[in-house]
């Protein structure tokens, strides 16, 4: 197999932006609607292009998240470009640097807004959300089997048991990044919590309690990414991206085999041979991770998958050696889904970079070279390594 | 809220069909036997597009089970259960185990099919496999 398709720091991060989570999120709640999804990109856009110090007509290249329309994007930012598309967060982040590499642009935005939370929009129940793209989310209905959370919650229970891990052992995930939302004045949910608070908080989905569910809120992220010369030229302080990488499981996926066989490894270990193999460097040169958490299983299963720790062994591995800022392998420094915003994956990469940067305040991980950044949505594995 | 429905594609029809028959069948490929689920228009095996509507049958295992404590349609009041088995034949299926639960852990415990009306369908349910109620 070709593991790498082009080099190493090829693209370079120069702008990232985001929306006021904390600030919009209580205005939602107290029944307002500050923007649309369209208002939050903008906000973020703008933000992104004022942190690169660049100026609109230096970007060629636009990329959309999932919960906006292109076209519409481009005309409200009056952006005309020579390459654009569409894409979630992580596969975003690997066509922005694919169309760098193939020369169709030089700077490229990308961008996403989502009113998920005042538009009130459903993950579960008969309106939910992704029928169209997984099967899975929409097909057990008859049954009664609804949510992702639900889905995460039956893969759940089996790895429990094949693979040895405690409820209190997947609790550390929960308490390990609501430290992080604790010394992250854009996070949601700031106020610590313990084990003890874990295991007594009501269930969702047994095994799953109300802590391994992510947060719904609305909000908007923006990167820019130039091809690494330009970037250096025009960026303030480009952070390079060593290393991609992508498998996707599609057989078996509505059945839910990749699920409950192999918990997704297999991707994993296929992307990790990818992106450790382009960036030249293994899971021991990294920081800090940044793991997609729509559920808190997501993190024992990319430990495993990328070797991080042992087969069997993530349980004690968050229980032993840690995933917090405070000890061990500091796992999702900025709360991630569950305790600081749920931007679907956007709010990990301006995560990264900014640890990257060293702009990271109170939750900076010191002397931050190297952070990997891994998502498994539906069995599809994507990796993306930022470093100095 | 609304009520739970069913994903009605081309190729789901004559299952919902055998369940209403309470003789649950899926497509089996021509070619290399081997079971689709969800039923299909081509095997992810071989390739073929050929196929029969073979009634299974029945047996199979608990993979996974969770418990539901949050409502999320009409026509399921929490607290209710839903199961992963592994069929026989293979494939594996979402349903709900109705009767006696196990002690314990649910996993790997033997089940047979039943079927159940449930608004305005019948569709599969599994039991535990008498011998097993007491072990
Ligand atoms: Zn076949």
């Amino acid at each position: 197999m070709r593991l790498a398709g082009m080099a190493a720091k090829t693209a370079s991060v120069i702008g990232i932006g985001q929306t006021d989570w904390p600030a919009d999120h209580a205005r939602v709640r107290a029944g307002q609607k500050p923007h649309d999804s369209y208002g939050y990109a903008a906000e973020a856009f703008v933000a992104a292009l004022a942190d690169a110090g660049i100026s609109r007509a230096d970007v060629d290249g636009l990329i959309v998240g999932p919960t906006v329309a292109y076209e519409r994007v481009g005309e409200l930012l009056g952006l005309d470009v020579r390459w654009g598309g569409q894409a979630d967060a992580m596969l975003a982040v690997l066509e922005a640097c694919m169309a760098i590499n193939a020369g169709q642009a030089e700077v490229v935005a990308l961008i996403y807004g989502n009113d998920q939370r005042s538009a009130a929009v459903n993950y579960g129940g008969a309106d939910a959300q992704g029928g169209s793209a997984f099967l899975s989310y929409i097909y057990h209905a008859p049954w009664g089997f609804t949510s992702q959370g639900a889905l995460y919650a039956l893969m759940a229970r089996r790895y429990m048991q094949e693979r040895g891990m405690s409820e209190a052992e997947l609790a550390e995930v929960a308490v390990a990044q609501r430290l992080a939302a604790s010394r992250n004045p854009q996070a949601l949910m700031r106020k610590p919590i313990t084990v003890e608070d874990y295991l007594a908080s009501p269930y969702i989905c047994e095994p799953l309690h109300l802590f391994d569910y992510c947060l719904i809120n609305d909000g908007g992220v923006a990167l820019i990414i130039a091809e690494a010369s330009k970037a250096k030229r025009i960026g303030r302080a480009p952070v390079p991206i060593h290393g991609i990488g992508r498998y996707d499981l599609n057989t078996g996926a509505t059945s839910l085999e990749p699920r409950l066989t192999d918990f997704y490894q297999p991707a994993q270990q296929a992307v990790g041979e990818q992106v450790f193999s382009m960036a030249s460097l293994g899971p021991s040169d990294m920081d800090a991770l940044q793991i997609y958490d729509s559920f808190s299983l997501h993190i024992p299963l990319a430990l495993e998958g990328y070797g991080y720790c042992k087969t069997g062994e993530a349980g004690k591995f968050m229980r032993e050696h840690g995933i917090s800022l405070a000890r061990g392998l500091p796992v999702n420094t900025g709360g991630g889904h569950l305790s600081e915003s749920y931007m679907q994956g956007w709010n990990h990469q301006i995560e990264a970079v900014r640890q990257v940067r060293g702009e990271a305040g109170e939750r900076q991980v010191p002397e931050c070279r190297h952070v990997h950044y891994s998502s498994d949505v539906a069995g599809k594995a994507v990796s993306i390594i930022y470093g100095q | 809220m609304a009520n739970s429905q069913r994903v009605l594609s081309l190729y789901d029809l004559p299952l919902w069909d055998s369940m209403e028959r309470q003789k649950m069948a899926l497509p089996r490929c021509s070619h290399c036997e081997r079971f689709r689920y969800p039923p299909g228009p081509i095997c992810a095996e071989c390739s073929s597009m050929d196929y029969e509507w073979t009634e299974i049958s029945g047996e199979g295992t608990i993979l996974s089970w969770v418990v539901f404590h949050r409502q999320y349609f009409e026509d399921y009041p929490q607290p209710y259960n839903v199961i992963a088995v592994r069929l026989a034949e293979g494939p594996i299926v979402v349903s709900n185990l109705v009767g006696e639960e196990p002690q314990g852990s649910w996993i790997d415990r033997p089940v047979s099919i039943t079927y159940r009306r449930h608004l305005d369908r019948t569709q599969h349910a599994f039991k535990l496999k008498a011998a097993d109620t007491n072990s």
